[in-house]
């Protein structure tokens, strides 16, 4: 992992100020000149259902028990995490089709990405969608607007500060000193560049109390790999160690006479 | 709003009721937001749904729809019986030590009727509502508010029915969550705390809805909250600039500025003006009204110019009149058209094919014209309202124009927003196409008309023909060519016409110069020698020093007050208030109540800039210069109350001085529980059998409110339009609770279909818990509710769905008319 | 010259080589792909074009897979006794002095589990490699594919190699096979002593 804590930059959502307005969803599309999918209504608000290429962030709307209202109504932004330890990143197999932004972000280079979707299977979150050619599309923390001095699409609109862009470590201090005792994402996965200011168990937000990166990537990073050295290596080896050793193959001779 | 929206973070209770801030005001709840983090400000929400806004709440109240008089009496009720409200500011600054004629009788004496309620002709003789008057002419007063005549204790007696097992009963709200809220807002009731109240469609759009909010401003006096930074009583407006088109006399039955519309009856200026103009003897009372005869004045000379003179009543006679009682209001005029009474329409800037009550009543209204013509940004289901779903193009004759309009970033212009600020704004790109901004359309018809009149004559050609209309340079045939829209500020801002002069003053005191803009209303006349378009925006374009000032592109950002007033960013009206009624918000001495946020203080020592003399106010523009109450010449702070003071008795209003519950027209109870008089015994009835309605009927058992979501705007015309928008709401939805699912066997994302006694419509079911069946006198009620977003003609497949409008009632407020689609009846059943 | 014995025809032999050259190429952009050799992707011109040649060359060698069967599935898929005995004593590669193997018909046991073997792993990792190319949004397929692709191809990297070197250096004699597709009949009859007797020789 990159030392870029510094000067890191993140997201902090705040579920609690959340209004569900989705501004930010309709901003993202804005910048991202992202098309408008054509989605039906499946008996709650949240459209579309998951994040789509078309969608790099969405709202997540889920209904969950109250003491003392009918349900507890709770929006959730989702979106790319920007882990610092990133499983996409981990196993990318395209050099420069993910990359890592000055500010920490996990940002992508369509024209670089060879569509094998290694980072689907390597990310924690299941975030990465790809578009109708191909291609990766997800969250790139607008570096391109960064880039000019300005804040990413999504929390220049949020109406309520839901969404805030800013120095990493600042946020962090800042949601402490709201009252938030543990920050989801602080220390996860090397620290995610998205993080949440939850009030309760990640669980009920819909987030994995200890996200990892899929055992089917540290099995391929830290087995088959290797394993695909040793077994090439091996075969090479062994067939020279036998040509060396024992040499090629002698029938007896006596056999063809015989016939 | 009394006050404006960055001073909802001013406050300490926020009550949302009658609104949903979150989904249809979304940027509001960045200064609920900071009230709740920076004040420790608590957030009540009262809804029939637990909507985005509940999501948010400290503590959330369900209610049923239509009930909010009940809930509201309920609170007046609990903040008296616990001595809750503001002493001071109460006997001080409102009608509570008023005494009343002792021949008016509380609705709660007549079993649900004020006196003088006649059943003919459905209207109440307000003689009774009336103030005992003293010897001076000036009304009695009880300032220990014990006299039974006193509006304090008739306001004890009216609310005494409302006791937590009634209102509980009519509201379905358990009797711990009233008790809950009643007690947090109430908290407000001290001089250091603080409430105010978010109100939008949901308490406007009742047969009661006028009264709803009467409700909430008793409390606020009550409780000492109107005039204070963080308090008031605030109408969150449904569109940018509805709060500009109803100073600027959208309305029926008002000019710009409020000015009534005269009726035939009123034939002459100075009978206009005697009628229309409050009169006071307390020399206390500023009675702001009584400058009404300037105002309609100036009014007159902006609009007729030369051509209005003394010698004939400034052209008073071409102002169109009103027939006695005649109501125009929406729901009137569509049934006139039902009933074959217009020939042509202009539809400019909406849907009413789908933003209209009984909207399958108004499509049929549409085909019985000949002509309409249809002014929008886009075609809509009004426009080809012809070719819709049960229509037969060859049955209707009624010839269609579209107009295409500009958008909004496609001209320059005032808009003024809830908190009255008026900003101005600028062309971004040009009109697409051969659309027009709506001025150069008007200027367009208005020649074209005028020149009409002029080559055939009429039977009226003087209101046409006699306009001033000097927005721009004019061509040969005198026609302006293009519509300067500076040139209509200023024309609204005032002129003055004459050299004006303060003729109080000795020697007479320069005021104005000919042609110069006015500064303000203060110097209008009403001698023809000013003109204003529209008198409370007088100083928004205004001259400082000879040179001409848009006040509404101002863009300073000092607050000076620290109360987020701004006074430097664009201009409220009037004259740059930011807070109204501010007088209110300090003691009789010119005390601040609240120290800690003054929104203005008397200091006595500084000298007034003006006359120089020591004593001036601090903070925001004061509700007139005059000073504090209790000095030589103060006066009361509710300047535009004839008798100075809040109006916790309120004559003004047609259907009691006192909210009163009354059901909806259609509701699910036999009778009213609180008294023997079921719906508000005022409201207009209609009698077509298109207009049916259907009480506690088992064909419409449900309850159901219509209602908009933030992924979408009025009938969707801007927003359907959108795939971005269209994605995240793409289909009319009914929500509804589970235990109501359960019993029709409806699933989650199933397809319904809703009728009521107008129509029927599909809608995808929305399965939630967030509504809760209610108990209402003993039996289970439920409630349902649905956005009225949609309509036939896009999406293009149908996928969308219809106007919830299709559905709803053609019944209004008694005051306004205001259609009730809050609350009425329906059925569901799976499709 | 002596008397020639056709093993193979030459849309056989063409076949093989197209099938040796897609997984070559397959097996080089893996490694590219695996280990994000630059220089590879460089040699094949960048990501984009790496990726289509892989993608290609899988589609190439899957079909030819599948065109082996017809030359090979029936033998492979043919034992006996002696495949037995031939397993037993390794194919007589296990020790340096000559050892007589079993009777061995056209392909000898090795060689028909050896195409077996890549036949079934063909099939795994072409299937998994189309499911990396051509599905969406179905996360749980994507991962399991990935697994396969990535286990199919540790074994065709030990394979491939190893049947190189059977069929060149470990046989000599045997590699004009897939040159000439002939073989001198009395290697024929030493080798392959069963097919012979088969077709008469």
């Amino acid at each position: 992992m990159t030392n870029r804590t510094n000067k890191r930059k993140a997201i902090l959502v705040t579920p609690e100020v959340c209004i569900g307005c989705r501004g930010c969803q309709t901003a993202c599309k804005a910048w991202n000149q992202l098309p408008g999918m054509k989605t039906k209504n499946t008996g709650t608000m949240q459209n579309p259902p998951d994040l789509e290429p078309v969608d790099y962030n969405m709202i997540r709307y889920s209904e969950v028990p109250s003491e003392t209202n009918p349900v507890r109504w709770l929006f959730v932004s989702r979106r790319c995490m920007h882990c610092d330890d990133a499983g996409c990143m981990r196993i990318c197999p395209a050099p420069g089709a993910l990359f890592r932004t000055k500010e920490g972000a996990v940002a992508f280079d369509k024209d670089k990405c060879i569509g094998c979707k290694l980072c689907v299977a390597g990310c924690p979150f299941d975030v990465p969608r790809y578009d109708k050619d191909g291609k990766i599309a997800k969250c790139h923390l607008c570096y391109d607007r960064l880039a000019e001095g300005m804040q990413p699409a999504c929390t220049k609109t949020c109406p309520t500060g839901a969404l805030r862009f800013g120095d990493r470590d600042q946020l962090i201090a800042q949601a402490k000193q709201a009252g938030y005792g543990k920050i989801y994402g602080e220390a996860d996965l090397g620290g995610l560049g998205t993080i949440f200011a939850f009030k309760d168990a990640p669980k009920l937000y819909g987030y994995a109390d200890k996200p990892n990166i899929p055992e089917s990537v540290i099995f391929w990073h830290n087995v088959l790999k290797p394993l695909a050295v040793i077994g090439l290596g091996g075969a090479l080896a062994g067939a020279l160690l036998h040509y060396v050793a024992i040499g090629p193959h002698k029938d007896d001779d006596e056999e063809v006479k015989k016939s | 709003m009394t006050n404006h929206w960055i001073d909802i973070r001013n406050a300490d209770v926020i009550l949302v009721m009658g609104s949903n801030p979150a989904e249809n005001h979304p940027i509001s709840m960045k200064w609920v937001k900071e009230a709740r983090e920076k004040r420790g400000a608590k957030l009540i929400v009262v809804d029939p749904r637990f909507t985005r806004t509940a999501a948010k709440a400290d503590v959330y109240a369900a209610m049923r729809s239509g009930t909010d008089i009940s809930f509201l009496g309920g609170m007046i009720k609990y903040i008296l019986e616990n001595n809750l409200y503001f002493k001071e500011y109460v006997t001080e600054y409102t009608n509570a030590p008023f005494l009343v004629n002792p021949d008016f009788k509380t609705a709660g004496d007549l079993n649900g009727l004020f006196s003088g309620y006649d059943q003919k002709t459905r209207k109440y003789d307000t003689k009774t509502w009336s103030f005992q008057l003293g010897e001076n002419g000036l009304p009695k007063k009880d300032h220990t508010l014990r006299n039974p005549h006193c509006v304090f204790q008739l306001l004890k007696k009216q609310y005494a029915r409302y006791t937590l097992n009634e209102v509980s009963d009519i509201t379905g709200t358990p009797k711990e969550k009233l008790v809950e809220v009643y007690k947090l807002y109430a908290s407000t009731g001290r001089r250091d705390k603080v409430g105010t109240e978010l109100y939008a469609m949901g308490w406007t759009q009742h047969t009661i809805g006028t009264q709803n909010i009467r409700a909430m401003c008793i409390i606020q006096l009550l409780l000492g909250n109107i005039g204070m930074a963080g308090g008031g009583i605030n109408a969150l407006r449904g569109e940018s600039n509805v709060q500009g088109s109803t100073d600027q006399g959208l309305l029926f039955n008002i000019l710009p500025g409020y000015l009534p519309v005269p009726t035939a009856s009123v034939t002459e200026l100075k009978t206009y003006i005697e009628k229309f103009t409050p009169r006071t003897k307390d020399p206390k009372s500023v009675n702001w009204w009584s400058n009404r005869g300037k105002y309609i004045t100036s009014y007159l000379k902006a609009i007729y110019g030369a051509k209005a003179r003394k010698e004939n009543d400034f052209g008073y006679a071409w102002l169109p009149k009103l027939d006695e009682g005649q109501n125009g209001s929406w729901l009137v005029l569509f049934d006139q058209m039902f009933k074959g009474k217009f020939e042509g329409f202009f539809a400019w800037g909406q849907n009413p094919a789908c933003s209209g009550a009984n909207a399958g009543k108004v499509r049929k209204s549409l085909a019985k014209l000949k002509w309409m013509v249809n002014v929008n940004l886009f075609d809509n289901e009004t426009g080809s309202f012809w070719k819709g779903p049960g229509m037969d193009p060859k049955d209707v004759q009624t010839e269609v124009f579209l107009l295409p309009a500009a958008s909004s970033v496609e001209k320059e212009g005032s808009i003024s927003n809830s908190g009255r600020w008026a900003q101005w704004r600028y062309k971004a790109i040009d009109p697409m196409g051969q659309s027009k901004p709506d001025s150069e359309i008007m200027n367009e018809l208005y020649f074209r008309v005028k020149s009409l009149y002029l080559r055939q004559g009429g039977k009226s050609p003087e209101p046409v023909v006699n306009l001033t209309w000097n927005y721009g340079e004019k061509d040969s045939t005198g026609k302006v060519k293009e519509v300067n829209i500076h040139n209509v500020a200023k024309e609204i801002n005032g002129y003055y016409l004459e050299d004006v002069y303060d003729k109080t003053a000795t020697p007479p005191k320069l005021l104005g110069k000919k042609g110069e803009l006015c500064a303000s209303f203060v110097p209008l006349q009403a001698d023809g020698t000013t003109s204003c378009g529209c008198w409370i925006y007088s100083q928004s374009y205004t001259q400082k020093e000879g040179k001409v000032v848009n006040m509404m592109a101002r863009r300073g950002k000092n607050d000076p007050t620290g109360l987020g007033l701004y006074p430097e960013w664009s201009w409220a009206w009037p004259v740059n208030r930011r807070i109204i009624y501010n007088r209110a918000s300090v003691d009789p001495h010119g005390r601040p109540w609240d120290p800690s946020r003054p929104v203005i203080k008397w200091d006595p020592v500084k000298p007034d800039p003006v006359t120089k003399k020591p004593g001036v106010w601090v903070g925001d523009v004061p509700d007139g210069p005059a000073p504090p109450m209790a000095t030589d010449n103060g006066k009361y702070p509710f300047i535009m109350m004839a008798a100075g003071v809040g109006a916790i008795f309120g004559p003004g209003m047609v259907d009691g001085p006192f909210p009163e519950h009354y059901e909806a027209l259609e509701c699910p109870l036999e009778a009213n529980l609180i008294s023997k008089q079921r719906i508000n015994p005022t409201i207009k009835l209609f009698g077509d059998k298109a207009d049916a309605y259907f009480s506690c009927d088992v064909r419409y058992p449900f309850v159901a409110s219509t209602y908009r979501v933030s992924e979408h705007w009025q009938t969707g015309v801007l927003t359907r339009h959108l795939p971005w928008q269209l994605e995240m709401q793409p289909q009319m939805f009914l929500e509804l609770s589970e235990e109501l699912a359960r019993e029709k066997s409806i699933n989650d994302g199933d397809k319904v279909i809703v009728s009521s006694g107008r129509g029927e419509l599909w809608a995808v079911a929305v399965v939630t818990n967030r509504l809760k069946p209610f108990k209402i006198g003993g039996s289970t009620v439920h409630q349902v509710g649905m956005p009225w977003h949609f309509g036939w003609q896009y999406p293009e497949d149908g996928s969308g769905g219809e106007s919830a409008n299709l559905l709803t009632p053609t019944v209004g407020d008694a005051n306004t008319m205001i259609p009730e689609t809050k609350a009425f009846m329906v059925n569901v059943r799976k499709a | 010259m002596s008397e020639m014995v056709r093993k193979a025809g030459n849309e056989e032999i063409i076949n093989h080589w197209i099938m040796a050259v897609s997984c070559i190429l397959l097996i080089i952009t893996g490694y590219g792909f695996l280990f994000q050799l630059k220089g590879v992707y460089a040699l094949f011109g960048g990501n984009y074009a790496m990726k289509v040649v892989h993608n290609w060359a899988g589609v190439v060698f899957i079909v030819s897979l599948f065109a082996t069967m017809f030359n090979y599935l029936r033998e492979a898929l043919t034992y006996d006794a002696d495949d037995w005995a031939w397993i037993k004593m390794g194919g007589g590669y296990l020790s340096k002095s000559a050892k007589k193997a079993p009777p061995m018909g056209k392909l000898n046991t090795g060689q028909k589990f050896y195409y077996l073997v890549i036949l079934a792993a063909g099939i795994v990792i072409a299937a998994s490699g189309f499911s990396i190319w051509q599905v969406q949004g179905n996360r749980a397929l994507t991962q399991v594919s990935h697994l396969v692709h990535n286990l199919a191809f540790i074994l065709f990297v030990v394979a491939v190699p190893v049947h190189a070197y059977l069929g060149t250096l470990a046989n000599p004699g045997t590699f004009r096979i897939m040159v000439y597709g002939t073989v001198p009949i009395e290697f024929a009859r030493k080798k392959y002593p069963k097919w012979m007797k088969e077709i008469g020789k």
